[in-house]
């Protein structure tokens, strides 16, 4: 389990680059982070809405109510160009992070 | 079967959580929902894995999780009021007077750019006025668009804009359907005698269809009608409004009075009204003369024109006269190779050229306005950056992205506005300069250049223009402001950089743009140097010039009466020469083929080409003329004696490789000339033409005396002011003939000066586009540097405290300009490569690629462009570490 630290620094990178393809609505975004971090991370609604709507309010994200035929609606998130411009930031310095990281601890991937 | 878990109610849930929050009923709603939903699926893929309880815990656990108070208060935080409605005209007055106090909170800006559109819109209203005046308005009748000009097109025999024989006119009146009004005119000059002393005037006779076509009621009496067009009628004559004015007192009793024109008796039946002018300079109408006995192809050469019957098109009827010239063509003996072209009056008048060039022109100024207008967009970007926490604060305060753009929007207009006002101001100083250094005589009679009111649309058009391209990069960059970190003050730089691309390019944009003028400028001014400077090879000072036609009949008579004046000019007391010739050197030369003794031609074509002159001898003391081989014209070379020719030094170099001329027999005209062959007796220096394109062409110059027949010469006298003058030399002709007019009277310096008005009207007013656009580019780099170098102090004195000199901060600085610089100025002197090659009409003695002109040109933009990149680059040198890392912080 990592530290809530390091989770609350780079949730708001995951949320970034899981709308980058396509909008998403809250309960996926939170299954699709548990399942392709392998449960090594995970939110519930508490944890969860607060990031999102600091997202919103930032104008990284926008929510919209979508309805689909036959299905209750739904309140989609989709970036924004300003979203992706801090998505591209945030992906260059992780880079560098884990970059100096690896140059310190000497940690190599296989 | 499992039995599928019961879900709680979790709206009611969530209520309950946020029921203490003081939520706006519609914020508790939505985030009611969108929970609830969030928690229903949750459960229902928990409680089959841990049990419906289990899942229940947990879920109602995570939902009274305190970190969720977060989300509710940003909730709330939205709550906002609601929008003011954004396009109420209280709202735009709001936005008027929101953008006129913060623009004069940034008074440098506000000055800058008005001042920048102002020339931008000055320059093109100009520019657009010149052309609307002298094509787009089109004549001074009703419905001018529908006049029609028919001309002849045969190019196989180098015929462009011809005029069409009697012969063919009479079958085309009589068939054609697509004019509802048809006529035909020639012009000709005439001596009008009578009443004080005698004159020469312009000219027209016309058939009646002319007059109904220009539906133009006579001031007095009537116009001609069809009778009086036929051979044996009356001769009449309709007399132009300033004729009747200065030789008849404008006296209405004139009608049924005769006038003498060329010694004939003509009765006067109408007179037109003040403003009456068609066409160019006539000033007397007299009836056609039709015959229709006329085959196709016989009688004189006529302008054809017509006016279109309403809903027919320029399309049909040229398919129409292109169906009637195949049916002339199979009455005539000889199939033809014309092609008869309908095009609308004026622009089958004026010279391609012409057409050319102004509309060159005014692309030229629209760039110059492209330029401000990119500068205005620096400006305002720079200023939508600074306020960035201000646009932040409106739209936390609830300003929707619409006010915001249109806030941006509002100080363009505003700029453009004022731009406006100021650049029709600059533009009516500019159409006054304009007509008074346009000369009257190359004014056509339609021609009316001044603030017309498409012009003023014009103007609006162009400030609404201007208020799009320089406000819509403001107001898309004020929009994508990032408002969360702004209003934090996090990261200014994603943003500021973001914008500093942006402005680089732009700066690149009007670097191409300014260089692809200046390369236009370059090339004008140096044609307008090397015609300041150009050396005539005679004497133009203290020249009186002026046109003499010999009364019609007897050419022995004719040349009598010119040998007299010859004689009694040169015996006036005080002048040093007086000419006679077929024109006068460097303006009037004629043009003709040429054949050289002993050499074969295989057809016309081969025959080389020359500008001719016939003289009098005293042309060389009047001119200053010296013979540089062989002897002059003398007053020897007489009508019987063997026929000779003088020619200059290009026609030698052309013709005999620079070798021996004298001697050598030359006859003008092609191959089938009647003309004898004449012997070159002598060489004369290369003497200057005043022609844009051959300034300096090759002449054969013959003796006017031996002409076989001499109507009309031109007339030379040098000396003292009072001697060489219209009066002193009027007075010797009238004692010789009292009914011949002198006329065109003018000096040499004038007529030289004359033909090459366009060369210097359009050659200074291409250097003030230039010099206007390069202040323009040069203010817009200094700028762009200025600012980009400001935003970098920090990072500038991080580099600085790390040991960088202040030597390699300049490098840093200024290198980051140069790339804009060379790639903005490379592509701009291809652009220009391509604009030399329109405005060539222009260009005097200059080769549209000389190389100088280029360097020149990249000498200029590139010097200035990189003063404005070093004064910032010297700043930023100069900053102090210490301060630099404090600020900004």
């Amino acid at each position: 389990m990592l530290t809530d630290e390091l989770k609350k620094g780079s949730a708001e990178f995951l949320i970034l680059s899981l709308l980058e393809a396509e909008a998403r609505h809250g309960y996926e975004l939170q299954k699709l982070i548990e399942s392709r971090s392998k449960g090594v991370i995970s939110f519930h609604v508490a944890s969860l809405y607060p990031l999102l709507y600091r997202l919103e309010d930032r104008g990284w994200i926008v929510g919209r109510w979508v309805e689909k035929p036959g299905e209750r609606r739904r309140r989609f998130y989709r970036i924004t160009p300003a979203g992706k411009d801090t998505l591209e930031a945030q992906r260059d310095s992780w880079r560098e992070f884990v970059a100096a990281i690896n140059r310190i601890s000497g940690v190599r991937y296989a | 079967m499992p039995e599928r878990p019961v879900s709680p109610d979790w709206r009611a849930e969530v209520r309950a959580r946020l029921a203490s929050a003081g939520l706006r009923p519609q914020d508790e709603a939505e985030l009611t929902e969108e929970m609830a939903q969030h928690l229903d699926e949750q459960f229902a893929d928990l409680a089959p894995s841990i049990g419906s309880d289990a899942a229940r815990a947990q879920l109602t656990a995570q939902l009274r999780d305190s970190s969720l108070d977060e989300a509710i208060s940003r909730r709330r935080r939205r709550a906002r009021p609601p929008a003011a409605r954004t396009w109420s005209s209280g709202s735009i007055w709001r936005d008027v007077r929101y953008g006129l106090r913060s623009l004069r909170r940034s008074p440098g800006v506000f000055a800058a750019g008005t001042a920048a559109l102002a020339l931008g819109i000055g320059l093109t209203t100009m520019m657009f006025s010149i052309l609307y005046g002298a094509i787009i308005k089109g004549l001074p009748f009703d419905d001018p668009s529908r006049i029609a000009y028919v001309s002849y097109n045969d190019p196989r025999h180098g015929v462009i804009d011809g005029g069409a024989p009697l012969g063919d006119y009479q079958r085309f009146a009589a068939r054609q359907r697509s004019f509802e009004t048809f006529g035909g005119l020639y012009r000709a000059t005439a001596t009008l005698t009578g009443a004080d002393r005698p004159e020469r005037i312009e000219i027209a006779r016309m058939t009646a269809g002319v007059f109904e076509m220009l539906e133009t009621r006579p001031m007095l009496g009537r116009f001609f009608v069809a009778r009086d067009n036929q051979r044996d009628a009356e001769p009449t004559a309709v007399l132009g409004y300033s004729v009747w004015r200065d030789r008849y007192a404008s006296d209405s009793a004139v009608l049924g009075r005769a006038i003498r024109l060329n010694g004939k008796q003509y009765t006067v039946i109408g007179v037109m009204p003040e403003k009456f002018q068609f066409p160019d300079e006539a000033r007397i109408w007299l009836p056609l003369q039709l015959n229709a006995s006329l085959a196709p192809g016989d009688g004189p050469s006529l302008n054809i024109v017509g006016r279109l019957r309403p809903g027919v098109d320029y399309e049909s009827a040229n398919v129409e006269f292109r169906g009637l010239m195949q049916q002339l063509d199979a009455e005539r003996s000889t199939p033809t190779t014309i092609r008869p072209v309908v095009l609308p009056y004026v622009r089958a008048t004026m010279p391609k050229r012409v057409y050319t060039l102004l509309y060159s022109m005014l692309a030229a100024v629209i760039l110059v306005l492209l330029v401000a207008c990119a500068n205005v967009t620096n400006l305002l970007l720079d200023r939508t950056l600074r306020r960035s926490r201000e646009i932040g604060i409106r739209t936390a305060l609830g300003a929707t992205r619409l006010a915001v753009v249109r806030q941006s929007f509002v100080e363009s207009a505003i700029l453009a506005g004022l731009a406006a006002i100021v650049g029709t101001a600059l533009a009516h100083i500019g159409i006054v300069l304009f007509n008074g250094a346009f000369p009257a005589a190359e004014r056509r009679f339609w021609m009316d250049i001044r603030l017309h009111p498409a012009v003023l649309v014009f103007v609006v058009s162009m400030a609404i223009l201007a208020t799009l391209v320089s406000g819509l990069l403001p107001a898309i960059q004020s929009t994508r402001l990032d408002v969360g970190s702004i209003l934090k003050d996090e990261s200014h730089s994603t943003s500021s950089l973001r914008v500093g691309r942006l402005s680089r390019l732009i700066v690149a944009f009007e670097l191409a743009l300014s260089s692809a003028l200046l390369v236009g400028a370059g090339f004008l001014t140096k044609s307008v140097v090397k015609l300041r400077n150009v050396e005539p090879g005679f004497v133009t000072a203290s020249v009186f010039t002026a046109q003499l036609t010999a009364a019609p009949g007897d050419s022995l008579k004719q040349r009598a009466f010119f040998e007299s004046v010859d004689r009694e000019l040169n015996a006036l007391s005080g002048v040093e020469g007086a000419y006679l010739g077929s024109g006068l050197p460097g303006r009037g030369l004629g043009s003709d083929r040429f054949a050289v003794e002993g050499r074969t031609y295989q057809s016309e074509r081969d025959y080389g080409r020359t500008r001719t002159l016939a003289i009098t001898p005293r042309f060389f003391t009047t001119f200053g003329v010296h013979v540089l081989k062989g002897r002059g014209i003398t007053a020897d070379d007489r009508l019987g004696t063997p026929g000779v020719a003088v020619v200059n030094e290009a026609f030698v170099r052309q013709n005999f490789r620079g070798g021996d001329a004298i001697g050598r027999r030359i006859r003008l005209g092609g191959g089938e000339s009647k003309l004898d062959w004449v012997t070159i007796v002598g060489v004369v220096p290369t003497l200057y033409t005043a022609t844009i394109d051959d300034p300096f062409p090759p002449a054969v110059i013959t003796a006017l005396w031996q002409r076989p027949q001499i109507s009309s010469v031109a007339v030379a006298v040098r000396g003292p002011a009072d001697v060489a003058s219209a009066p002193a030399v009027r007075k010797v002709i009238a004692s010789l003939d009292p009914e011949i007019p002198l006329y065109a009277t003018s000096t040499m310096s004038e007529e030289l000066r004359a033909p090459m008005w366009p060369l210097q009207l359009f050659g200074n007013l291409f250097i003030v586009f230039g010099i206007v656009s390069l202040v323009l580019a040069t203010i817009g780099l200094y700028a762009v540097m200025a600012f980009s170098a400001s935003r970098r102090v920090r990072e500038l004195g991080i580099r600085m405290a790390l040991g960088a000199s202040g030597r390699d901060v300049i490098g840093l600085v200024s290198r980051q300009g140069a790339r804009q610089i060379v790639v903005g100025v490379t592509i701009g002197v291809l652009i220009g490569t391509g604009f030399v090659r329109l405005i060539r009409a222009v260009l005097f003695d200059v080769q549209p690629n000389d190389p100088w002109v280029f360097a020149l040109v990249v000498g200029v933009l590139g010097s200035s462009a990189f003063v404005a990149c070093l004064v910032p680059a010297l700043r930023a040198g100069r900053v102090d570490p210490v301060i630099a890392l404090r600020s900004e912080q």
